[in-house]
Protein backbone atom coordinates (compact mmCIF):
# COMPACT_ATOMS: atom_id res chain seq x y z
CA UNK A 1 0.00 0.00 0.00
CA UNK A 2 2.89 3.00 0.49
CA UNK A 3 4.47 1.25 -2.07
CA UNK A 4 1.45 2.48 -4.09
CA UNK A 5 1.45 5.99 -2.48
CA UNK A 6 4.77 6.34 -3.23
CA UNK A 7 3.73 6.11 -6.71
CA UNK A 8 1.23 8.38 -6.67
CA UNK A 9 -1.75 6.44 -6.05
CA UNK A 10 -4.16 9.00 -4.30
CA UNK A 11 -6.70 5.97 -3.81
CA UNK A 12 -4.17 4.08 -1.56
CA UNK A 13 -3.48 6.86 0.06
CA UNK A 14 -6.76 8.11 1.35
CA UNK A 15 -7.37 4.30 2.50
CA UNK A 16 -4.26 4.75 4.72
CA UNK A 17 -5.68 7.96 6.08
CA UNK A 18 -8.93 6.30 6.98
CA UNK A 19 -7.10 3.40 8.47
CA UNK A 20 -4.84 5.51 10.84
CA UNK A 21 -5.83 9.39 10.78
CA UNK A 22 -7.59 8.43 14.14
CA UNK A 23 -4.77 7.87 15.98
CA UNK A 24 -2.77 10.08 14.32
CA UNK A 25 -4.93 12.82 15.32
CA UNK A 26 -4.82 11.53 19.00
CA UNK A 27 -1.80 12.31 19.19
CA UNK A 28 -1.38 15.28 18.05
CA UNK A 29 -4.62 16.76 20.03
CA UNK A 30 -2.95 15.10 22.86
CA UNK A 31 0.48 17.09 22.10
CA UNK A 32 -1.03 20.37 20.92
CA UNK A 33 -4.23 20.48 22.86
CA UNK A 34 -6.32 22.73 20.68
CA UNK A 35 -8.01 20.46 18.24
CA UNK A 36 -7.61 23.19 15.44
CA UNK A 37 -4.03 23.07 15.69
CA UNK A 38 -4.15 19.45 16.07
CA UNK A 39 -5.90 19.36 12.61
CA UNK A 40 -3.25 21.11 10.79
CA UNK A 41 -0.27 18.78 12.12
CA UNK A 42 -2.68 15.56 11.61
CA UNK A 43 -2.94 17.37 7.80
CA UNK A 44 1.31 18.46 7.55
CA UNK A 45 1.72 14.72 8.73
CA UNK A 46 -0.43 13.45 6.16
CA UNK A 47 1.06 15.43 3.22
CA UNK A 48 4.29 14.11 4.50
CA UNK A 49 3.47 10.58 3.76
CA UNK A 50 2.10 11.68 0.69
CA UNK A 51 5.60 13.30 -0.14
CA UNK A 52 7.95 10.69 2.03
CA UNK A 53 6.32 7.25 1.55
CA UNK A 54 9.09 6.65 -0.55
CA UNK A 55 11.40 6.32 2.32
CA UNK A 56 9.45 4.33 4.92
CA UNK A 57 11.24 1.11 5.42
CA UNK A 58 9.32 -1.40 6.21
CA UNK A 59 11.98 -3.30 8.16
CA UNK A 60 12.81 -0.45 10.37
CA UNK A 61 8.78 -1.09 12.00
CA UNK A 62 5.15 -0.67 11.14
CA UNK A 63 3.95 1.83 8.99
CA UNK A 64 1.52 3.55 11.88
CA UNK A 65 4.80 3.44 13.86
CA UNK A 66 6.83 5.44 11.31
CA UNK A 67 3.34 7.62 11.04
CA UNK A 68 2.99 8.06 14.33
CA UNK A 69 7.02 8.95 14.92
CA UNK A 70 6.19 12.07 12.34
CA UNK A 71 3.54 12.96 13.71
CA UNK A 72 5.27 13.90 17.06
CA UNK A 73 8.03 15.42 15.56
CA UNK A 74 5.01 17.58 13.57
CA UNK A 75 3.04 18.39 16.44
CA UNK A 76 6.69 19.33 18.72
CA UNK A 77 7.56 21.48 15.86
CA UNK A 78 3.79 23.05 16.08
CA UNK A 79 4.09 23.53 19.78
CA UNK A 80 7.92 25.52 19.76
CA UNK A 81 6.58 27.42 16.91
CA UNK A 82 3.48 28.26 19.42
CA UNK A 83 5.53 29.18 22.33
CA UNK A 84 2.90 27.53 24.07
CA UNK A 85 3.31 27.23 28.07
CA UNK A 86 3.10 23.31 28.69
CA UNK A 87 0.07 21.56 30.39
CA UNK A 88 0.72 20.53 33.31
CA UNK A 89 -2.26 19.11 34.04
CA UNK A 90 -1.95 15.45 35.65
CA UNK A 91 -5.28 14.43 33.98
CA UNK A 92 -6.00 13.18 30.80
CA UNK A 93 -8.76 15.03 28.55
CA UNK A 94 -11.94 13.09 30.04
CA UNK A 95 -13.03 12.70 26.13
CA UNK A 96 -9.71 10.78 25.99
CA UNK A 97 -11.45 7.53 26.50
CA UNK A 98 -10.73 4.08 24.95
CA UNK A 99 -14.17 3.13 23.73
CA UNK A 100 -13.62 1.60 20.88
CA UNK A 101 -14.01 -2.36 21.34
CA UNK A 102 -11.23 -4.64 20.05
CA UNK A 103 -12.38 -6.24 16.70
CA UNK A 104 -11.93 -8.96 13.91
CA UNK A 105 -10.12 -5.85 11.85
CA UNK A 106 -7.95 -4.46 15.38
CA UNK A 107 -4.13 -4.42 14.81
CA UNK A 108 -2.74 -7.00 16.71
CA UNK A 109 -0.76 -4.53 18.62
CA UNK A 110 -4.02 -2.66 19.95
CA UNK A 111 -4.11 -4.70 23.04
CA UNK A 112 -0.31 -4.07 23.74
CA UNK A 113 -2.10 -0.37 23.47
CA UNK A 114 -4.37 -0.72 25.31
CA UNK A 115 -2.87 -1.88 28.29
CA UNK A 116 0.07 0.64 28.03
CA UNK A 117 -2.37 3.22 28.29
CA UNK A 118 -4.29 1.83 31.33
CA UNK A 119 -0.16 1.62 32.59
CA UNK A 120 0.03 5.64 32.13
CA UNK A 121 -3.06 5.90 33.96
CA UNK A 122 -1.90 3.81 36.86
CA UNK A 123 1.07 5.62 37.47
CA UNK A 124 1.11 8.17 40.09
CA UNK A 125 0.32 11.93 39.17
CA UNK A 126 3.90 12.75 39.99
CA UNK A 127 5.32 9.85 37.37
CA UNK A 128 2.58 10.67 34.91
CA UNK A 129 3.45 13.84 34.65
CA UNK A 130 7.06 13.86 34.09
CA UNK A 131 6.46 11.36 30.98
CA UNK A 132 4.02 13.90 29.96
CA UNK A 133 6.29 16.41 29.62
CA UNK A 134 9.46 15.14 28.45
CA UNK A 135 7.14 12.61 25.56
CA UNK A 136 3.95 14.73 25.10
CA UNK A 137 5.41 18.12 25.09
CA UNK A 138 8.70 17.42 23.92
CA UNK A 139 11.06 18.96 27.47
CA UNK A 140 14.32 18.04 28.63
CA UNK A 141 14.94 16.73 32.25
CA UNK A 142 15.77 20.43 33.00
CA UNK A 143 13.04 21.57 31.40
CA UNK A 144 10.64 19.60 33.48
CA UNK A 145 12.77 20.34 36.53
CA UNK A 146 12.14 24.53 35.97
CA UNK A 147 8.09 24.08 34.78
CA UNK A 148 7.56 22.25 37.85
CA UNK A 149 9.96 23.57 39.90
CA UNK A 150 11.65 20.36 41.29
CA UNK A 151 15.03 20.07 42.09
CA UNK A 152 16.34 18.16 38.42
CA UNK A 153 17.63 15.15 40.59
CA UNK A 154 13.89 14.88 41.39
CA UNK A 155 12.99 15.05 38.09
CA UNK A 156 15.32 12.24 36.93
CA UNK A 157 14.56 9.66 39.25
CA UNK A 158 10.63 10.07 39.05
CA UNK A 159 11.53 9.72 35.02
CA UNK A 160 13.26 7.10 35.62
CA UNK A 161 11.22 4.85 38.03
CA UNK A 162 8.04 5.74 35.65
CA UNK A 163 9.54 4.30 32.68
CA UNK A 164 10.75 1.37 34.64
CA UNK A 165 7.39 0.59 35.83
CA UNK A 166 5.84 1.13 31.85
CA UNK A 167 8.94 -1.26 31.00
CA UNK A 168 7.63 -3.78 33.51
CA UNK A 169 4.10 -3.43 32.24
CA UNK A 170 4.95 -3.92 28.24
CA UNK A 171 6.93 -6.99 28.80
CA UNK A 172 4.54 -8.47 30.80
CA UNK A 173 1.88 -8.29 28.02
CA UNK B 1 35.22 1.49 31.39
CA UNK B 2 34.62 1.56 35.26
CA UNK B 3 31.83 -0.66 36.57
CA UNK B 4 30.47 2.95 38.42
CA UNK B 5 30.59 4.99 34.59
CA UNK B 6 28.82 1.95 33.44
CA UNK B 7 25.61 2.34 35.95
CA UNK B 8 25.83 6.65 35.97
CA UNK B 9 25.38 5.88 32.31
CA UNK B 10 22.64 3.10 32.44
CA UNK B 11 20.79 5.01 34.62
CA UNK B 12 20.15 7.83 31.81
CA UNK B 13 18.75 5.55 29.31
CA UNK B 14 15.13 5.62 30.19
CA UNK B 15 15.31 9.64 29.55
CA UNK B 16 17.21 9.09 26.40
CA UNK B 17 14.53 6.93 25.16
CA UNK B 18 12.17 9.43 25.43
CA UNK B 19 14.06 12.06 24.03
CA UNK B 20 15.05 13.94 27.37
CA UNK B 21 18.42 13.73 27.71
CA UNK B 22 20.20 16.78 26.78
CA UNK B 23 23.95 18.06 26.14
CA UNK B 24 26.61 15.89 27.62
CA UNK B 25 24.89 13.85 29.26
CA UNK B 26 23.35 12.23 25.83
CA UNK B 27 26.50 12.59 23.73
CA UNK B 28 28.00 10.22 26.27
CA UNK B 29 25.55 7.90 26.62
CA UNK B 30 25.88 7.75 22.62
CA UNK B 31 29.46 6.98 23.18
CA UNK B 32 28.42 4.56 25.54
CA UNK B 33 26.25 2.98 23.56
CA UNK B 34 29.10 1.76 20.58
CA UNK B 35 30.63 -0.14 23.15
CA UNK B 36 28.19 -1.54 25.13
CA UNK B 37 26.12 -4.57 24.10
CA UNK B 38 23.62 -4.58 27.23
CA UNK B 39 23.23 -0.96 27.09
CA UNK B 40 22.32 -1.79 23.40
CA UNK B 41 19.75 -4.21 24.40
CA UNK B 42 18.19 -1.93 27.70
CA UNK B 43 17.59 1.23 25.23
CA UNK B 44 16.05 -1.17 22.41
CA UNK B 45 14.02 -2.56 25.38
CA UNK B 46 13.12 1.47 26.44
CA UNK B 47 12.45 2.15 22.85
CA UNK B 48 9.54 -0.16 21.95
CA UNK B 49 8.20 1.62 25.61
CA UNK B 50 8.37 4.98 24.22
CA UNK B 51 6.82 3.17 20.57
CA UNK B 52 4.35 2.43 22.68
CA UNK B 53 3.27 5.33 23.93
CA UNK B 54 2.99 6.77 20.42
CA UNK B 55 0.17 4.45 20.12
CA UNK B 56 -0.67 4.37 23.85
CA UNK B 57 -3.86 6.77 23.25
CA UNK B 58 -7.47 6.55 22.27
CA UNK B 59 -8.22 7.31 18.68
CA UNK B 60 -9.89 10.28 17.98
CA UNK B 61 -11.28 11.13 14.50
CA UNK B 62 -11.02 14.96 13.31
CA UNK B 63 -13.37 17.01 11.56
CA UNK B 64 -15.02 15.08 8.69
CA UNK B 65 -13.62 18.30 6.73
CA UNK B 66 -10.12 17.22 7.17
CA UNK B 67 -10.45 14.54 4.58
CA UNK B 68 -11.93 16.59 1.87
CA UNK B 69 -9.35 19.23 2.82
CA UNK B 70 -6.68 16.93 2.25
CA UNK B 71 -8.25 15.83 -1.03
CA UNK B 72 -8.34 19.10 -2.25
CA UNK B 73 -4.29 19.19 -1.25
CA UNK B 74 -3.59 15.67 -3.59
CA UNK B 75 -2.48 16.62 -7.80
CA UNK B 76 -5.84 15.43 -8.88
CA UNK B 77 -8.17 17.99 -7.38
CA UNK B 78 -5.15 20.38 -7.85
CA UNK B 79 -5.91 20.13 -11.65
CA UNK B 80 -9.27 20.24 -11.31
CA UNK B 81 -9.66 23.23 -8.97
CA UNK B 82 -9.25 25.49 -11.94
CA UNK B 83 -11.80 27.51 -12.68
CA UNK B 84 -15.09 26.47 -14.88
CA UNK B 85 -17.38 28.50 -15.98
CA UNK B 86 -20.74 27.15 -14.48
CA UNK B 87 -23.39 29.13 -16.12
CA UNK B 88 -27.36 28.69 -14.64
CA UNK B 89 -30.14 28.89 -16.61
CA UNK B 90 -30.62 32.67 -14.91
CA UNK B 91 -27.02 33.96 -16.24
CA UNK B 92 -27.71 31.90 -19.79
CA UNK B 93 -30.64 34.15 -20.24
CA UNK B 94 -29.14 37.76 -18.99
CA UNK B 95 -26.04 36.57 -21.07
CA UNK B 96 -28.40 36.71 -24.17
CA UNK B 97 -30.37 39.54 -23.53
CA UNK B 98 -27.55 41.59 -23.25
CA UNK B 99 -26.06 39.94 -26.41
CA UNK B 100 -29.70 40.82 -28.00
CA UNK B 101 -29.34 44.24 -26.58
CA UNK B 102 -25.87 44.90 -27.96
CA UNK B 103 -26.84 43.19 -31.44
CA UNK B 104 -30.00 45.70 -32.04
CA UNK B 105 -27.57 48.79 -30.63
CA UNK B 106 -25.19 47.88 -33.10
CA UNK B 107 -27.39 47.20 -36.07
CA UNK B 108 -29.28 51.20 -35.27
CA UNK B 109 -25.44 52.24 -34.88
CA UNK B 110 -24.96 50.85 -38.39
CA UNK B 111 -28.07 52.34 -40.22
CA UNK B 112 -27.78 55.86 -38.38
CA UNK B 113 -24.22 55.59 -39.39
CA UNK B 114 -25.81 54.71 -42.98
CA UNK B 115 -28.27 57.43 -42.92
CA UNK B 116 -25.41 59.78 -41.92
CA UNK B 117 -23.56 59.17 -45.03
CA UNK B 118 -26.14 59.39 -47.46
CA UNK B 119 -27.27 62.76 -45.95
CA UNK B 120 -23.85 63.80 -46.46
CA UNK B 121 -23.79 62.67 -49.89
CA UNK B 122 -26.84 64.11 -50.81
CA UNK B 123 -25.19 67.74 -49.33
CA UNK B 124 -22.40 67.02 -50.69
CA UNK B 125 -24.19 66.78 -54.33
CA UNK B 126 -26.17 69.60 -53.51
CA UNK B 127 -23.32 72.02 -53.14
CA UNK B 128 -21.94 70.86 -55.96
CA UNK B 129 -24.81 70.89 -58.46
CA UNK B 130 -25.09 74.64 -56.76
CA UNK B 131 -21.27 75.69 -57.63
CA UNK B 132 -22.52 74.26 -61.10
CA UNK B 133 -25.11 76.27 -61.48
CA UNK B 134 -23.54 79.09 -60.05
CA UNK B 135 -20.86 78.84 -62.11
CA UNK B 136 -23.27 78.58 -65.22
CA UNK B 137 -25.05 81.71 -64.24
CA UNK B 138 -21.86 83.90 -64.54
CA UNK B 139 -21.56 85.67 -67.57
CA UNK B 140 -17.67 84.73 -68.01
CA UNK B 141 -17.80 81.12 -67.76
CA UNK B 142 -16.60 79.10 -70.46
CA UNK B 143 -18.53 75.72 -71.01
CA UNK B 144 -16.57 73.04 -72.92
CA UNK B 145 -17.66 69.84 -74.06
CA UNK B 146 -16.75 66.87 -72.77
CA UNK B 147 -16.67 64.15 -75.40
CA UNK B 148 -15.50 61.08 -74.98
CA UNK B 149 -16.41 56.77 -75.42
CA UNK B 150 -18.71 56.68 -72.70
CA UNK B 151 -18.90 59.73 -70.93
CA UNK B 152 -20.18 63.39 -71.90
CA UNK B 153 -20.37 66.43 -70.06
CA UNK B 154 -19.23 69.96 -69.48
CA UNK B 155 -16.27 71.21 -68.22
CA UNK B 156 -17.54 75.06 -66.74
CA UNK B 157 -14.34 77.35 -66.58
CA UNK B 158 -14.09 80.74 -64.30
CA UNK B 159 -10.50 81.89 -64.97
CA UNK B 160 -11.79 85.40 -63.51
CA UNK B 161 -12.74 83.48 -59.95
CA UNK B 162 -10.00 80.82 -60.50
CA UNK B 163 -12.80 77.88 -60.18
CA UNK B 164 -14.23 75.45 -62.57
CA UNK B 165 -16.35 72.39 -62.45
CA UNK B 166 -17.13 69.20 -64.05
CA UNK B 167 -20.61 67.90 -65.42
CA UNK B 168 -20.21 64.29 -66.56
CA UNK B 169 -22.88 61.94 -67.18
CA UNK B 170 -22.56 58.27 -67.73
CA UNK B 171 -19.51 57.98 -65.23
CA UNK B 172 -19.90 54.55 -64.00
CA UNK B 173 -18.71 53.30 -60.62
CA UNK B 174 -15.89 52.17 -59.56
CA UNK B 175 -14.57 49.35 -57.28
CA UNK B 176 -13.21 50.24 -53.64
CA UNK B 177 -9.40 50.03 -54.63
CA UNK B 178 -9.63 52.59 -57.62
CA UNK B 179 -10.91 56.52 -57.73
CA UNK B 180 -11.20 59.08 -60.34
CA UNK B 181 -8.48 61.67 -60.34
CA UNK B 182 -8.88 65.48 -61.55
CA UNK B 183 -5.33 66.29 -63.77
CA UNK B 184 -5.21 70.16 -64.68
CA UNK B 185 -2.52 70.02 -67.96
CA UNK B 186 0.26 72.65 -67.45
CA UNK B 187 1.55 73.45 -71.19
CA UNK B 188 4.47 71.46 -70.95
CA UNK B 189 2.33 68.35 -70.69
CA UNK B 190 3.41 68.07 -67.10
CA UNK B 191 -0.31 67.06 -65.04
CA UNK B 192 -0.96 68.42 -61.67
CA UNK B 193 -3.47 66.90 -59.34
CA UNK B 194 -7.19 68.86 -58.90
CA UNK B 195 -8.64 66.17 -56.70
CA UNK B 196 -10.23 62.66 -56.11
CA UNK B 197 -14.05 62.02 -56.52
CA UNK B 198 -15.92 58.96 -56.97
CA UNK B 199 -19.22 58.81 -59.23
CA UNK B 200 -22.39 59.23 -58.30
CA UNK B 201 -24.19 55.98 -57.59
CA UNK B 202 -28.04 57.31 -57.56
CA UNK B 203 -28.17 60.06 -60.31
CA UNK B 204 -27.28 59.73 -63.59
CA UNK B 205 -24.99 62.26 -63.79
CA UNK B 206 -21.63 63.78 -61.07
CA UNK B 207 -20.88 67.26 -60.18
CA UNK B 208 -17.55 68.17 -58.97
CA UNK B 209 -16.16 71.34 -58.44
CA UNK B 210 -12.46 72.33 -58.90
CA UNK B 211 -10.82 74.99 -56.72
CA UNK B 212 -6.74 75.24 -57.86
CA UNK B 213 -4.20 76.75 -55.81
CA UNK B 214 -2.49 77.68 -58.62
CA UNK B 215 -3.99 80.30 -61.34
CA UNK B 216 -6.27 77.95 -63.50
CA UNK B 217 -5.21 80.58 -66.68
CA UNK B 218 -2.17 78.70 -66.54
CA UNK B 219 -3.29 75.31 -67.53
CA UNK B 220 -4.14 74.32 -71.02
CA UNK B 221 -6.28 71.87 -69.99
CA UNK B 222 -8.47 69.13 -68.01
CA UNK B 223 -8.25 65.20 -67.71
CA UNK B 224 -9.64 62.84 -65.46
CA UNK B 225 -8.07 59.23 -65.25
CA UNK B 226 -8.77 55.88 -63.03
CA UNK B 227 -5.90 55.88 -60.33
CA UNK B 228 -5.52 53.29 -56.79
CA UNK B 229 -8.03 54.49 -54.33
CA UNK B 230 -6.07 57.92 -53.12
CA UNK B 231 -4.76 59.13 -56.16
CA UNK B 232 -1.31 59.38 -57.68
CA UNK B 233 1.54 61.90 -58.25
CA UNK B 234 1.17 61.28 -61.72
CA UNK B 235 -1.33 59.83 -63.94
CA UNK B 236 -0.70 55.90 -64.03
CA UNK B 237 -4.62 54.26 -65.18
CA UNK B 238 -6.88 54.86 -67.93
CA UNK B 239 -7.81 58.59 -69.43
CA UNK B 240 -11.63 58.93 -69.01
CA UNK B 241 -11.30 62.28 -71.10
CA UNK B 242 -9.52 64.82 -71.74
CA UNK B 243 -10.73 68.37 -72.32
CA UNK B 244 -8.39 71.72 -73.54
CA UNK B 245 -9.19 74.84 -72.95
Amino acid sequence: MVRQVAQGDESAFLTLYDCYVGRVHALTTRILGDSMLAEEATQDTFLKLWSRANTYLAERGSLLLWLLTIARRTALDRLRLEKRRPMLSDSTDPAELWQTIPDDKSLPEEARWRSMHFAVQSLSPEHRQVIELAYYQGLSQSEIAEVLGWPLGTVKTRLRAAMEHLREKWNQE
Amino acid sequence: MVRDDHSLLQENIPAYALGALEGEDARALEAHLQTCESCRTELADYRAVSDSLLAAIPPRQPSPALRKRMQARLPSAQKSARPRFAWSFGQLATGGALLLLLGLNLLSFVQMRELQRQQSDVLRQLQNNQAALAMLSYPETQALAIEAEHVSGTVLLDTERNSAALVMWNLYELTPEQSYQIWLIEPDGHRVSAGLFRAESDLPYTTQPIFSSQDISNFVGIGVTIEPAGGSDQPTGPRVFKVDF
